[in-house]
């Protein structure tokens, strides 16, 4: 056989085994090395510091568990979140986050390794990383090979789309509800391939893991069932699929029953139909299979079938009937919102306000996955090649992922690994192809073709080296030549169409400058993908949002810590017990830095609770006051960017706290008045009224134009001309402003010594002259 | 410049005894240039007989000031300067109102004229008739001018069974402000009118057809009413300051007899300074049934006592003594709003205690004992304690239900018969064929 380029020959098989895995366990450890140095971007240009906002939570219930023990964690009621309401923590949190940490820190601890419990959730992310790149790793050598493995490895290593959520410090459930989602597939991969229940129980257990780490386990949930039901309707029911699916199933949900959290959800609501409903399936059609192996007669199997698929419609039907009679909770509106993007909007605002609910934007795919995502439809293709079970479960993955990471941001990360595998896969194909020194046979026949060009020599299907790949029933048919390469049936009917005239011939590459060629071009996307994705992870990924940075004219970095005055502020100054009210979003991070109780937070389970805050926010003061006091709020903290051009700020979400208030108050808050007569939405003079008295306009721009000194005031986030005299307040007291102006503390004044409405008493204190009053008027003159 | 004035509080320092007042003793009056000493002579000695030290001081001294530094510097400040429309710097209507919410209690005296102290009436929902109108009454038939009153009196804040007190001066009619503690309102015969024609006759009629619409007239003009603030300090509004003069004190009622001038005055003062009707809550206390610790939390559905202790102030022995008298007080025990809304009773056998017991509602969130006890004439009692509410511990629970021995025993027979099984596969036969190969 020629080759085209030597390779040792005096090599015993067992040096290259043990060579190959050496090699494999080096490249792995510098694959895991790499994902968490990608990940210290944030700690290197910032501090250790919990980023954003969800985290600041999981951080705060990390220390409770860490200093006060699991039982008190477990039973731990927050009285200071959602005042006055309080909140059930144990039993409203996935607590596998909290207790992977706490148990990292007591194993630490017990080694006598005194380690802060802040840099152990700081640094979580990162170290799940590397264990994610494993999971993939072994994911995908069940997809392909140990090659491919290590390419999807490297790939989720360092895609700025699975780094998005897992930079250190960015201490979320994704952090390591990636790695669990990886592996439980991993396992019911294994399971499924071989019929072994116990890697389906493994898979029952890190799914139990996973179920105890992130709501997204409901994907798992769905996906399992999914693979299973396209299996048996591809005619692919066997003992291993049996066995896999009715272990995982039986164990995993009797386990994740055992998280507060789920509770009875997983017979109770319609998003684990689908898991129960395949699960009875099964069972029918390894009965009628039972069955069938013992009776011969055809009638009779006739009308077992006809009896399987009755049971079959009754089960459906029941389950139908149950979710209408109340007993199985219908679909719920974050499911529906999937499916209509626009169905939140409508109906549920507090969804739809989350941004990271919002569409995927079409360039948001490459700036996440860059390279990938033009392989990842190749690795799909080549997952048809040979479509055996486990590719199966790839092509119904990726296309369910590909479906939701368009409908919401936020699942860009369950279509990241998925990504990575394909596009792994595609990519260990065209370096198979291309580094096997093998030439094809007919060398002469050849020269003509090479004078072809290059296009028909690239694009010619090549033998490869993974003449290792089991062919499996559905595989044989596409595999015209001897070798089964992955390209081959791909690119056949092109071949086909150009070499046709010549009939059959040889097929391959020849010769090392067009193999050097393609290796060195996919060396150098590779090289690129690797800059995109440090570039990206360390510009747009690694930022706190905590903590804001922009650069000073001489290019050195300039940190605006705004938000962590104001919260050490509100910690210093206010009694313990003052209750801060805000938009949710920054309730958690209140809870977590300023240590105070607040109305909302993040967790927006209460949608009226909300509404509420929102109400107040959008009302004038007279409206908003007997609100705030019903409350015994004490404080009301604002985020005001106009001064710096900080875009997140209250005012540009203002328009979701009227929705989602309109939405429980109708009659009261109504969205057009909050624009002007043009439907514009502005703060400058030609706000409407209703805006200008709103209590956010106020708090925000309350003294504002006095600090331009005469001149005209600019809001740099809306680039409009703020009026010179601005709003004033009666009922609040300016308590705190930071730095920059992000942060605005107001004071919620107590009811009037005398008994005034506070609007009166500001007046007198200002010296203004009181109407005189007459006495009211009786119904009957005085006697 | 020294003003002889501030020398005086010295010829009274002999007969510093007790101090009378729950806030202190120290009083600046603030005397118009017009009006003397020696006519008021009953009502200041009768203030230093009680044990206050008086300071007094002209409108327009500077010195001494009532409020330094955002500091009062007396108890008790008296304004007998119904007809001063200029005052110090210190004295404006915002700083009286400071110095009210700095729990130091003011008694002011109006006249007809209007003064900055008119215009502060107005923020005390006091609503004055238009200058130069004072109170005018015709009934009952007597010797002295029309605009001197005769004014029975009845109010729990002074003394029972007075006699008739003479008033000259402006009435004020009341807003709808639940501070105010109306102490001497005016005969139901009088109205408010030029004092010497009764040409505003025709004005006050035709008010009255409009329904009483700017009409001062009636039983519902207050002559003296006490302003009792939300934190505590007091002010008193007297219409007239002749009702303090030595003049009235002496002058026999209408019906002979020696009139209640002087008694009312120190009731009035006694009251303004925080002497008579002065409660307190000394603590509060929550615990559960057969316990004796507050807890930091409780849990739904338990049985939780709470109890109050109140004291009221003693003016003749100047001590704080428990108190068992409130009869209608209500303790709400609240989230967002009153879950348990219930009478607080006092125990019995045990002075100044109020105790309850009550079950917590089924519902877990940040609760508060909430006591707000207003009465007119009485110091208000707050007390607001919170106390999360949290729901059962996991071992908390109820185990072992009745409805729940079908689960168990499923679950039990199921084992059972998996290990039945199990046994029996394998000590059972190897079998010949295909029963181990079900649907391969």
């Amino acid at each position: 056989m020629p080759l085209a380029y030597s390779v040792p020959t005096d090599l015993s098989p067992a040096t290259v085994v043990n060579a190959t895995s050496l090699l494999r366990i080096v490249a792995l450890a510098l694959i895991s090395g790499a994902a968490i140095a990608s990940r210290l971007f944030a700690v290197v240009n910032f501090e250790s510091i919990i980023h954003e906002f969800d985290p600041w939570f999981n951080y705060r219930a990390t220390r409770v568990l860490a200093s006060e023990g699991f039982y008190e964690f477990w039973n731990w009621f927050d009285p200071t979140a959602w005042y006055p309401l309080g909140r059930v923590v144990g039993g409203t949190i996935y607590p596998g986050l909290m207790a992977t940490s706490g148990v990292i820190y007591n194993i630490l601890h017990a080694l006598n390794l005194p380690v802060d419990i802040r840099n152990i959730c700081v640094l979580l992310a990162p170290g799940f990383s590397a264990l994610t790149a494993w999971s993939t790793y072994m994911f995908t050598k069940e997809m392909k090979n140990e090659s491919a493995g290590l390419l999807a490895a490297a790939f989720i290593g360092i895609v700025p789309g699975y780094i998005s959520r897992s930079v250190a410090g960015s201490y979320d459930n994704e952090a390591i509800a990636i790695f669990l989602l990886m592996f439980t597939f991993f396992l019911w991969i294994k399971a499924l391939k071989t019929g072994s229940a116990l890697f389906g129980t493994l898979a029952a257990l890190f799914y139990f893991y996973m179920v105890a780490a992130w709501g997204g386990y409901a994907f798992i949930t769905n996906m399992i069932p999914l693979h299973a039901f396209a299996l048996i309707l591809m005619g692919r029911f066997s003992s291993r699929l049996y066995v896999a699916y009715s272990s995982w199933y039986a164990i995993g949900t009797l386990a994740s029953m055992q998280v507060p959290f789920v509770g009875f959800q997983p017979v109770r609501t319609s998003e684990h139909m689908a898991a129960l409903g395949v699960f009875g399936l099964l069972q029918i059609i390894a009965f009628s299979e039972l069955v069938r192996a013992h009776v011969s007669s055809k009638q009779f199997q006739s009308l077992l079938y006809a009896s399987v698929i009755g049971m079959g419609i009754l089960g459906a039907l029941g389950i139908v009937g149950l979710t209408y009679k109340g007993w199985i909770a219908p679909w719920t509106g974050r499911f529906y919102s999937l499916w209509d993007t626009g169905y939140a909007k409508k109906y549920i605002p507090i969804i739809a306000s989350v941004s990271e609910h919002q569409p995927t934007a079409w360039p948001s795919f490459f700036m996440d996955l860059q390279l990938l995502i033009f392989l990842f439809p190749a690795g799909v293709v080549l997952c048809f090649r040979e479509l055996r079970d486990e590719h199966v479960f790839v092509i119904i993955y990726a296309v369910v992922a590909s479906y939701f990471a368009g409908v919401m941001v936020r699942l860009m990360l369950t279509l990241t690994p998925c990504v990575c595998v394909c596009a792994a896969v595609a990519f260990s194909s065209v370096l198979d192809t291309y580094i096997d020194p093998v030439e094809p046979e007919a060398v002469e026949e050849d020269a003509q073709t090479a004078g072809d060009g290059a296009v028909s020599a690239s694009s010619t299907a090549v033998s490869t080296s993974s003449g290792s790949t089991t062919t499996t029933k559905k595989g044989k048919k596409a595999a015209p030549a001897a070798h089964a390469g992955p390209l081959d049936g791909l690119v056949s009917t092109v071949s086909a169409a150009v070499s046709s005239k010549k009939g059959e011939k040889a097929r391959g590459i020849f010769g090392g400058d067009t193999r050097l060629a393609v290796i060195l071009n996919a060396l150098g996307m590779l090289l690129f993908f690797v800059l995109h994705c440090t570039y990206v992870t360390s510009s747009a990924y690694s930022s706190p949002s905590v903590v804001l940075a922009s650069t000073n004219p001489d290019g050195s970095q300039h940190i605006i810590d705004d938000f962590r005055e104001a919260y050490y502020w509100l910690r210093q100054n206010t009694p313990e017990t003052a209750v801060v009210m805000s938009w949710w979003d920054y309730g958690y991070q209140i809870a977590g830095m300023a240590d105070r109780p607040t109305l909302v937070d993040n967790n927006t389970w209460n949608n009226t609770h909300i509404a509420t805050v929102g109400k107040a926010m959008s009302s004038s003061e007279e409206v908003a006051y007997p609100i705030l006091r019903k409350h015994d709020v004490d404080y009301v903290l604002v985020i005001f960017g106009g001064l710096l051009g900080y875009s997140g700020d209250d005012i540009n979400k203002f328009l979701w706290m009227v929705r989602i208030a309109q939405g429980v108050w109708p009659d009261e808050i109504q969205e057009p008045n909050y624009f002007t007569a043009k439907g514009e939405y502005r703060v400058d003079d030609e706000a409407s009224a209703t805006m200008k008295n709103s209590l956010m306009y106020k708090m925000s721009y309350y003294r504002f134009a006095e600090l331009f000194g005469g001149n005209q005031a600019v809001d740099r986030v809306r680039g409009q001309q703020m009026p010179r005299i601005g709003p004033t307040l009666d009922y609040l007291d300016e308590a705190f402003t930071s730095e920059n102006w992000i942060v605005r503390i107001y004071q919620v004044k107590k009811d009037d010594l005398l008994g005034r409405d506070l609007r009166t008493a500001n007046a007198f204190e200002q010296g203004k002259k009181r109407k005189r009053s007459k006495p009211v008027a009786r119904r009957k003159a005085i006697v | 410049m020294v003003s002889p004035w501030r020398f005086l509080p010295f010829l009274g320092f002999a007969a510093a005894a007790l101090a009378k007042s729950s806030t202190g003793e120290s009083v600046l009056i603030v005397l118009d240039p017009d009006l003397y000493i020696e006519n008021f002579s009953r009502f200041f000695d009768g203030l230093e007989a009680r044990g206050y030290d008086l300071t007094y001081r002209r409108p327009k001294d500077v010195y001494p000031p009532v409020i330094e530094h955002d500091h009062p510097k007396y108890a008790h400040v008296i304004f007998f300067a119904p007809e001063v429309k200029t005052y110090s710097q210190d004295i404006t209507p915002q700083s009286l109102v400071t110095l009210l919410s700095k729990n130091t209690n003011l008694l002011i005296a109006v006249g007809t004229k209007a003064t900055p102290l008119t215009s502060l009436a107005a923020e005390f929902s006091l609503i004055l008739p238009p200058p130069g109108t004072p109170l005018v009454s015709h009934f009952p038939e007597r010797d002295t001018p029309a605009t001197v009153v005769p004014v029975n009196v009845s109010n729990p804040v002074v003394s029972e069974d007075l006699p008739p007190v003479w008033f000259s001066g402006v009435p004020f009619a009341f807003g709808n402000n639940p501070h105010i503690v109306p102490i001497l309102n005016a005969p139901p015969q009088s109205f408010a009118a030029d004092s010497d024609s009764d040409s505003g006759a025709d004005a006050l009629v035709d008010a009255a057809n409009k329904g009483g619409e700017g009409l001062w007239a009636g039983s519902s003009l207050g002559l003296v009413a006490g302003f009792q603030t939300l934190g505590g300090g007091r002010a008193t509004w007297v219409g007239g300051v002749e009702l303090f003069s030595d003049e009235y004190a002496q002058k026999p009622a209408p019906n002979g007899g020696k009139s209640g001038n002087e008694q009312f005055a120190s009731d009035v003062a006694a009251w303004t300074f925080q002497e008579t009707g002065v409660l307190r809550v000394d603590d509060t206390t929550h615990h559960r049934v057969n316990e004796t610790a507050p807890r930091d939390k409780y849990t739904i559905n338990e049985h939780v006592t709470y109890t109050m202790h109140v004291s009221k102030y003693n003016p003749t022995s100047a001590v704080w003594e428990p108190y068992s008298g409130i009869d209608d007080m209500q303790l709400e025990f609240t989230m967002l709003d009153p879950h348990i809304r219930t009478a607080l009773k006092p125990t019995p056998e045990k002075p100044g205690e109020y105790s309850l017991t009550f079950r917590i509602p089924d519902r877990h969130g940040v609760f508060k004992f909430n006591v707000d006890y207003k009465r007119r004439g009485w110091t208000y009692l707050q007390s607001t304690t919170v106390v999360p509410v949290v729901p059962p511990r996991h071992d908390e629970y109820p185990r072992f239900l009745s409805p729940a021995w079908p689960y168990y025993a499923g679950a039990i027979s199921t084992s059972a018969a998996f290990l039945a099984f199990c046994a029996l596969w394998l000590a059972g036969e190897e079998p010949k064929k295909a029963k181990s190969t079900k649907f391969d």
